[in-house]
């Protein structure tokens, strides 16, 4: 029985859907001159030997009888995790919103132009940005305006110089407007001083302003058709425009509460050097994991253990600052099985969109085979005030097995963040914690750091999980 | 909730299911003049550098069709 997934439904070109597990696009007649033109001009081929591109393969159509106004069905390389923009940093989207340019710009010189830029075009695959709708071409009209110029804009654009200009968490906005921030709320958010830079007054500002203006075609009429004249040059001078604003938008990650963590505590390197070997050896010899989500990951340090070994990783992180140079760094480095992402793990990203279904929640793109909560409980249950056993649940729902780090109250990380509150946790302690996750899961190990009073479990989930990613309905 | 409003302004684009917004449509028709004046002068900034500096210019492609 194939399932169509819930968040490929608004373009009639095709849509995604799942058979058997395995991820296929029907692509519909009325798409069929894009297509053939997209296949035949070498567009294809050229971006997805740049790795810009997802590459697909053509499925006989004989194999799917009956499917209603298909003119091909292809299937695309899967991902391994889809992640969405209100989860990425600063240089992600960054990323992201230059790759669309790019590609928009390839397009053209081969007579296609995208028909949509939405963020969600775009996912991060083998440590690098990579499109991934392939029926976002299409043919294009002599003269004509780039269709998806708002959207991009509303993806892209808006929250980058958000981000940049006034604060770096206003990238979360896109979880409230999913399909990207309203200029005239974006414009009104922008300091003062923006409309001093000429990009931003024309692609924000101004672009509001005729937004509003002509937002009702019963009032102005409708456009004369020579007013909606664009030559390929005049498109390629936008795109150069929205590249060059784009290129400059900046904002360094530094100055934040957990930015410097491993050198404002007094993390010995003894202690730092015990707790690697630990998980190195949890990882080697005990469980050998086929993904691993590394839950407050800070800047990806013991990730990294898990990547190295090339074991797909997500670094977890709440502090915008860690996951970008986390990020910077994977890009640096050109590390390709690790993805830096953000997240609150007191509100996980909720599901979103259309039914409730279109952009899935945190824990319903899981699980994954092991998860590591290193010097993160003390957070959750003394800094959140979730009880330990609650916690215990969550994490269960998460993962097969789990690397916990216990981080005890002598630790001077507990005693920061009970300096100017009432201690009302009389069972955080290591017995407590026992008896907390022992209902959820079974202890393989237990290992003391040395050179600190913190302990490192190996648990295994009482219950079994399937951690196959890919039966999952995106 | 989204209104192909391409069907009105663009003939043969019935498919393109995203509205482009009037304002930004006519947007990009008010500045089509100067974004492709910037780009020209890009283009012979970058020869001119280019011409003095001796250097592979790779910007050829993009003018290859214009319409």
């Amino acid at each position: 029985m194939d399932k169509n997934l819930p968040s490929s439904f608004r373009d009639p070109s095709g849509f995604l859907f799942q058979r058997d597990g395995v991820l296929y696009r029907q692509v519909n007649n009325c798409y069929q001159r894009n297509y053939d033109h997209l296949m035949s001009s070498g567009f294809f081929e050229n971006c997805t030997k740049a790795g810009m591109l997802v590459p697909h393969v053509e499925i006989p159509i004989a194999n799917f009888p009956g499917k209603k106004d298909a003119y091909k069905i292809i299937r695309p390389d899967e991902l391994t995790f889809i992640s969405y923009p209100y989860e990425w940093s600063f240089s992600q989207l960054k990323d992201a919103a230059l790759l669309t340019l790019e590609l928009q710009k390839k397009a053209l010189s081969y007579g296609l132009s995208l028909k949509d830029a939405n963020a969600y075009n775009v996912q991060f695959h083998r440590g690098r940005a990579i499109f991934i709708d392939t029926l976002s071409f299409e043919v294009r009209e002599k003269n004509t305006p780039w269709i998806a110029y708002h959207q991009f804009c509303k993806h892209f654009f808006a929250p980058l110089a958000l981000m940049s200009l006034t604060d770096v968490s206003l990238g979360k906005l896109s979880q409230i407007w999913i399909d990207g921030i309203p200029l005239d709320v974006a414009s009104k958010l922008l300091p003062r001083w923006s409309w001093f830079r000429w990009s931003i007054a024309l692609h924000i500002h101004g672009h509001a302003k005729m937004q509003l203006k002509h937002g009702n075609i019963a009032k102005t009429g409708r456009p004369a058709k020579n007013d909606l004249h664009m030559t390929t040059r005049s498109l390629l001078g936008l795109l150069e425009s929205l590249k060059s604003a784009i290129t400059k938008f900046t904002w360094e990650p530094k100055g934040s509460e957990w930015g410097d963590y491993y050198s404002n505590t007094n993390y010995s390197d003894e202690a730092k050097s015990s707790k690697k070997t630990i998980i190195e050896d949890f990882i080697d010899n005990d469980i050998q994991p086929t993904s691993v989500w590394d839950l407050g990951a800070n800047e990806g340090v013991f990730s990294r253990i898990a990547s190295e070994r090339k074991i797909f990783t997500i670094a977890f992180d709440i502090d915008p600052v860690a996951v970008e140079r986390n990020y910077r760094q994977m890009r640096q480095s050109k590390e390709e099985n690790l993805l830096p992402l953000l997240c609150d793990l007191s509100s996980p990203s909720p599901s979103l969109g259309w039914m409730c279904r279109e952009r899935m929640s945190l824990p319903k793109r899981g699980p994954t085979h092991t998860a590591m909560a290193l010097a993160l409980i003390h957070h959750i249950v003394i800094g959140n005030n979730v009880p330990m056993s609650s916690f215990a649940d969550f994490l269960c729902s998460l993962c097969k097995f789990l690397i916990i780090e216990f981080v005890p109250k002598s630790d001077s990380q507990v005693q920061r963040l009970l300096a100017t509150r009432e201690d009302i946790f009389p069972d955080y302690h290591l017995a407590g914690f026992e008896k907390a996750f022992t209902g959820y899961f079974t202890t393989r190990k237990k290992v003391k750091v040395q050179g600190s009073d913190r302990v490192i479990f190996l648990f295994k989930n009482k219950i079994t999980l399937d951690d196959k990613i890919s039966t999952r309905i995106y | 909730m989204f209104i192909t409003l391409s069907v009105l302004f663009v003939p043969g684009k019935a498919w393109a299911y995203l509205d482009p917004g009037t304002g930004s449509m006519i947007l990009q028709g008010l500045i089509a003049g100067l974004m492709g004046a910037l780009f020209t002068i890009k283009i012979y900034w970058a020869r001119i550098k280019n011409f003095f500096s001796r250097s592979k210019s790779g910007k050829e492609d993009d003018l290859k069709r214009d319409g």
